[in-house]
């Protein structure tokens, strides 16, 4: 028994919507865990055998650059999750994550989700389907950045 | 009656750099002072000599006196931002259509800004903190490109204070920094709205706000009661010149603040 209750974490953004025999299922490979500001989560580079959806606090997601301070890449908050690099070999963390903040969290065990999954295909339909949407929003946000707005115009003759 | 097509001679009083490249002018008038703005306005600034550009006026009404937040972007920008106290300015003004920050009383307040976008907003959140009795929630959210180049940083909490919840994020963040970095829409996606009862005042860069107008639509907000501050080529300030046509409208007169409902078809349009 994880001592997850299945309604608390069916109240998760990630997980609403899914029958309550999912969650109950899923609640057997979460683990509540509460992190202090500093907390880290995961190192780049290490092993990735777990998610977690933030329930509250704030998480940074950095990368480590040569001769340089960690540049964070982006941050995550209540009712998203961090951790989707267990998902897909070489399930290795291509960021590292560091609570800002003291943040609470459903801790999943990767490997006890896909075994999950496996079993149960409708499932395993649904969380793939949450997967997708949060791994196709993290590119578009990062596309976004990437056109520097908010930049100085270039400047042009004329401009005043 | 149209507001006078000659400037007044305005001193400015103080200059305050905001960032690398943006400052915050403050002016008293020298002879009689323009009329009374309200939030979201713009005046025409003649740096004499130089040339006269649009400024949204980033200040609460105050007397004869205006604040106004200039980023140095060509040559008479430059030599507005470089304009020293004691200097002469221009003004004509003030122009344009308003925030309507009253019809939105009893309502949520939800203001998004980006980048330079928060200085034709402040005066909305100074006039909503000024009343805020009259507002339900009081919301901010402020994209910057990073914490260097956030304009009006040092006001923030004062505005919390004032009963504003304020949120911040950054494009880009080296490590100590403890606010969100991400684009402004993720706080939208995290926020809590009220969609039914939500007016918002969006102001950034076009494709900012054509963004964050679709998402605050994801929420269920109705485009007439999203805000955006359009700007193009503004000359005259008064609907003469045609400058600043933009398909039906003519933006210094029109506009700089129109409703989703006539801003996203015009959004839609490229090289317009």
């Amino acid at each position: 028994m994880s001592g997850v209750s299945p309604s608390a974490l069916a109240e998760h953004a990630f997980l609403q919507g899914l029958p309550a025999e999912h969650t109950t299922r899923i609640a057997e490979a979460a683990t509540a865990v509460s992190a202090p500001a500093g907390y880290r989560f995961f190192e780049e580079g290490g092993t990735a055998g777990q998610f977690w959806l933030i329930r509250s606090g704030h998480v940074a997601l950095d990368l480590h650059l040569p001769g340089r301070p960690p540049l964070i890449v982006e941050t995550i908050g209540a009712g998203s999750l961090i951790g989707l690099s267990w998902v897909a070999p070489p399930q290795e963390w291509q960021y590292g994550a560091q609570a800002i903040q003291p943040t609470t969290a459903f801790e999943l065990d990767g490997a006890a989700v896909l075994a999950l999954c496996d079993s149960d295909p409708v499932l395993g339909y649904q969380l793939s389907r949450r997967l997708l949407t949060v791994a196709a929003e993290r590119p578009h946000a990062t596309r976004i950045r990437m056109a520097d707005l908010y930049a100085a115009p270039r400047r042009r003759v004329g401009t005043s | 009656m149209s507001a006078p097509a000659l400037p007044a001679r305005y001193r400015v009083t103080s200059s305050q750099a905001e960032t690398h490249d943006t400052v915050t002018l403050g002016l008293q008038p020298v002879d009689q002072p323009i009329a009374s703005h309200q939030p979201g306005q713009f005046t025409m600034l003649y740096a004499f000599g130089v040339g006269e550009v649009p400024i949204s006026i980033s200040g609460a009404p105050a007397g004869g006196s205006l604040i106004q937040t200039i980023r140095a972007v060509g040559a008479v920008t430059e030599a507005l931002c470089s304009a020293a106290p004691g200097q002469m300015l221009g003004v004509r003004g003030p122009y344009g259509t308003d925030w309507g920050v009253a019809s939105a009383a009893g309502r949520d307040l939800l203001v998004v800004a980006g980048g330079i976008g928060l200085a034709p907003l402040r005066p909305a959140v100074l006039a909503a903190l000024a009343a805020r009795e009259r507002y339900r929630r009081v919301s901010i959210l402020i994209g910057a490109r990073s914490p260097e180049e956030l304009v009006f940083a040092g006001e923030l909490q004062a505005w919390r204070d004032g009963g504003a919840k304020v949120q911040v994020t950054v494009d880009r963040a080296a490590a100590g920094w403890t606010g969100h970095v991400g684009v402004v829409t993720q706080l939208i996606d995290a926020a809590d709205i009220d969609a039914a009862a939500t007016t918002a005042l969006v102001c950034g860069p076009e494709v900012m706000m054509r963004l964050t107008a679709r998402a605050l639509q994801a929420c269920g907000i109705a485009p007439q009661h999203i805000r955006v501050s359009m700007e193009r080529n503004m000359r005259c300030g008064i609907a003469e010149c045609g400058h600043c046509q933009i398909g039906p409208l003519l933006l210094c007169r029109d506009g700089p603040i129109i409703d989703y409902v006539r801003a996203a078809p015009l959004l839609a349009v490229r090289e317009l």
